[in-house]
C-alpha cells in the first residue's frame, strides 16, 4: 500500500454529548487512505459515512481521538488553521451538489478562490479550462437552478478542482444521478484519479462501489469500521 | 482586484440574489432615516436661524408684568433706567402681534422710526408715513400681495387702515422678518389702541457687555415689575424650546424606531436556512470565518449606507424644499396661524455623523452576529441546518 495521506486513530464522534438527545456517529475509528487511491466507505444510511468523510475533511472536529493529515494532527488545530487546509488539500464533491442558487456556473466555480489574492482573471481563466475539462463549459453563464442534475454534479466536481487540491472526498455523489450519469460521474473521477489525485467516496451505491476505479473499500456499520 | 474588492463583488451580488427582501428592508430603513434627519434638520435649522436673528438683538430688554404677564411699559421707566451707570441707550420699542383671519396668518407688527441695517429690503423702502408700510415675504405670499399694493389690518376699535405695500422684506433670516408688518410709530399704536406714553417693551443698551447680568439686577431692585431679559436668556430658551420640541417627536417616533429595529434584529437574527446554508457552503469550500464576516459586513453596509444616504435625501428635500409639510405641525406648533417660509439649509457634520452612528453601526451589527454564529459552527452543521 502507498504511503497513508490520511489516517484516523480511534476517532469518535458524539453530537450532543451529554444530552439527552446524545448522538454516537462514530465510536473509535482508526484506518488509514492511501496517497493516490480511490477509497470507497461503504455502509447503510446512518452508519457514519458521511460523519467520517467531513471529518476527514476538516469540517468538524472529532469528539475523540487523533486525525493526520500529510503526518499533521488536525484533531485539535483551531478554525483558522482548519480552513487553510481545507482550502489547500480537498475538493469537496456533495450529495445536494451545494451549489450557491441565484449566481451563475461560472461564478460558483471561481468562488473557492475569492479570499484569496489569486487575480480574478487568473481564477476566471482557471474555472474555464476546467468547465471544459468536464464538458459544460457551454452552460458558464447559466444560473445554477437552471440546470439538469448531472450538470449541477460536474459544476460541483469543477468547484471541487479549482483550487487543485490533492484530495477529493464526494459524499453519495451519484444519489441524485441515474445509471447513465453515475457512469459518467465514474469516469471522471477515474481520470482525475489518473492525475494523481487521492479520492475518498462515502456511498452505498453498488455501482460505485463494484466499479473497477476503487482500490479501497471501508465498511461502516452503526459508526463503527467493520 | 484584491480580495476585499471580490468579496465585496460577492457580497453586492448576494443581495442582488435576495433584492426583494433587501429593497422592502432598504425601503423602511431609509423612512426611518428620512424622519430621523427631518427632525434633526429642522430643528437644527430653527435654531440657527433663531440664533442668526438673536445675534442682532438689543443685549437687555426689559418688559412689564402684570398679573404674571407682559403688559405695556410706561417711558418713564426708560428714564429711570438710563440713570442707572453703565447703562447707554434706552430705545422704547413698539411691537405686537396680528391675527388675520383672511389669510389665517398671524403677523408681528413692528414700529421702526430709524433705518434698521438689520431689515434689509429685498425690494422698495422702509415706511415714512401714516398709511404705509412693508411687509415679509410670507405676509405677502399669504395676502397674495406685492410691492404697490395695499395691506387691509383692522384696528381695536373695528376700523379697517389699508397700508400701501412700500417695501418687501429679504434677510438671511427668514424667521425674522418673514411674518413682518413694519410701519410708523403712530400707525402701530393707532392699530393697537395703544397710548402713546407706553411702548411695548425697552431696549436696554450696556457699555460693558459682562456687566449685562449686573445692570440687569439692578434693573429688578429698581423696578420690581419689570423684568429684564438678557441676551443670553433669549438664546437658551429658543434652544430649549427646540430640543423640547424635537424631542417630543423624537419620543412619539420612538415606537417606529423600536418597530425598525425588531425588523432589523429579525432579519439579521433569523438567518434563513438558505442563508445558513450558504455560510456553511462557503465555509466547506475554503472560506474563513473572518472572509463571512467580512461578506455579511459588506452586505450589510450596503444596506444601511443606502438607507442612509437615501433617508438623508428625502430629509433634505422634505425640510429645505417641501417646507417640512409633515413634521412643522408638530415642531412649530402654531404653524395653522404662522406664515410659510423657507429655511435656510443648515446642516452640520456631527449631525449627520451623529445620525450615522446611531443607525448604520447598529445595523451592521445587528447583521453580523448572527453571522458569526454560523460561521465559528463547522460547516458541516451548518449545511446539515
Amino acid at each position: 500500500m502507498p504511503e497513508p495521506i490520511i489516517v484516523t486513530r480511534g476517532v469518535s464522534k458524539i453530537f450532543n454529548p451529554g444530552q439527552p438527545d446524545e448522538v454516537v456517529a462514530l465510536n473509535d475509528v482508526s484506518l488509514e487512505i492511501g496517497q493516490g487511491l480511490v477509497t470507497v466507505i461503504q455502509g447503510p444510511s446512518g452508519s457514519g459515512k458521511s460523519t467520517l468523510l467531513s471529518l476527514l475533511g476538516c469540517m468538524s472536529r472529532p469528539s475523540m481521538g487523533h486525525i493526520l493529515v500529510g503526518g499533521k494532527d488536525v484533531a485539535k488545530l483551531p478554525e483558522r488553521f482548519l480552513t487553510e487546509i481545507r482550502r489547500r488539500t480537498f475538493g469537496f464533491i456533495f450529495q445536494q451538489f451545494n451549489l450557491i442558487r441565484g449566481i451563475t456556473v461560472l461564478e460558483n466555480v471561481m468562488l473557492p478562490l475569492y479570499p484569496l489574492d489569486t487575480p480574478l482573471t487568473e481564477i476566471g481563466r482557471r474555472a474555464v479550462s476546467i468547465l471544459d475539462s468536464l464538458d459544460i463549459l457551454s452552460k458558464k453563464d447559466v444560473k445554477v437552478q437552471h440546470l439538469s442534475g448531472g450538470e449541477q454534479q460536474r459544476v460541483a466536481i469543477a468547484r471541487a478542482l479549482i483550487n487543485e487540491p490533492r484530495i477529493i472526498l464526494a459524499d453519495e455523489p451519484t444519489a441524485h444521478l441515474d445509471t447513465r450519469l453515475s457512469g459518467e460521474l465514474i469516469d471522471i473521477l477515474q481520470e482525475l484519479n489518473r492525475n494523481g489525485k487521492t479520492i475518498v467516496i462515502a456511498t452505498h451505491d453498488p455501482m460505485v462501489i463494484e466499479a473497477p476505479l476503487v482500490d479501497t473499500i471501508v465498511s461502516m456499520r452503526d459508526g463503527t469500521v467493520q | 482586484m484584491n480580495r476585499h474588492a471580490k468579496i465585496l463583488e460577492y457580497a453586492l451580488s448576494s443581495l442582488l440574489r435576495r433584492k426583494y427582501k433587501n429593497l422592502g428592508l432598504v425601503v423602511v430603513f431609509s423612512l426611518v432615516i428620512a424622519i430621523l434627519s427631518s427632525v434633526l434638520f429642522f430643528t437644527d435649522s430653527l435654531r440657527s436661524e433663531a440664533t442668526a436673528m438673536l445675534a442682532a438683538a438689543p443685549q437687555l430688554v426689559v418688559q412689564r408684568l402684570s398679573g404674571g404677564r407682559h403688559d405695556l411699559i410706561p417711558l418713564a421707566y426708560g428714564e429711570k433706567i438710563r440713570r442707572i451707570p453703565g447703562v447707554g441707550k434706552v430705545v422704547p420699542r413698539y411691537w405686537g402681534y396680528y391675527y388675520d383671519y383672511l389669510t389665517r396668518g398671524n403677523y408681528t407688527l413692528l414700529a421702526v422710526d430709524q433705518d434698521r441695517p438689520d431689515l434689509q429690503l429685498l425690494e422698495g423702502s422702509l415706511p415714512t408715513a401714516v398709511g404705509e408700510c412693508a411687509i415679509g415675504e410670507g405676509v405677502a405670499r399669504a395676502g397674495m400681495i406685492g410691492l404697490g399694493g395695499y395691506l387691509v389690518l383692522a384696528d381695536g376699535r373695528g376700523q379697517y387702515a389699508a397700508l400701501k405695500i412700500r417695501g418687501i422684506f429679504s434677510a438671511s433670516s427668514n424667521l425674522l422678518t418673514n411674518d413682518l408688518v413694519v410701519m410708523t410709530r403712530e400707525q402701530l399704536l393707532q392699530i393697537f389702541s395703544q397710548p402713546a406714553d407706553l411702548a411695548t417693551d425697552l431696549a436696554v443698551q450696556v457699555y460693558n457687555e459682562a456687566e449685562t447680568a449686573l445692570i440687569a439686577k439692578k434693573i429688578k431692585l429698581l423696578l420690581p415689575d419689570a423684568r429684564p431679559i438678557t441676551r443670553g436668556e433669549l438664546i437658551r430658551t429658543y434652544e430649549a424650546v427646540f430640543n423640547w420640541r424635537s424631542g417630543m417627536v423624537l419620543t412619539m417616533f420612538l415606537g417606529a424606531l423600536v418597530a425598525f429595529c425588531i425588523l432589523a434584529w429579525e432579519k439579521a437574527a433569523g438567518l434563513s436556512a438558505g442563508e445558513g446554508r450558504e455560510i456553511g457552503i462557503l465555509k466547506a469550500i475554503g472560506w474563513e470565518t473572518g472572509d463571512i464576516l467580512e461578506l455579511k459586513f459588506w452586505e450589510g453596509m450596503a444596506i444601511s449606507l443606502t438607507s442612509f444616504l437615501t433617508g438623508l435625501l428625502i430629509g433634505y428635500v422634505h425640510v429645505f424644499f417641501l417646507g417640512a409639510v409633515l413634521l412643522a405641525p408638530a415642531i412649530k406648533g402654531w404653524s395653522v396661524i404662522f406664515p410659510r417660509f423657507a429655511l435656510n439649509p443648515d446642516v452640520s457634520l456631527y449631525q449627520i455623523l451623529v445620525m450615522l452612528v446611531l443607525t448604520v453601526v447598529p445595523y451592521t451589527a445587528c447583521t453580523i452576529v448572527p453571522s458569526w454564529k454560523a460561521a465559528i459552527t463547522d460547516p458541516d452543521i451548518v449545511m446539515r441546518g
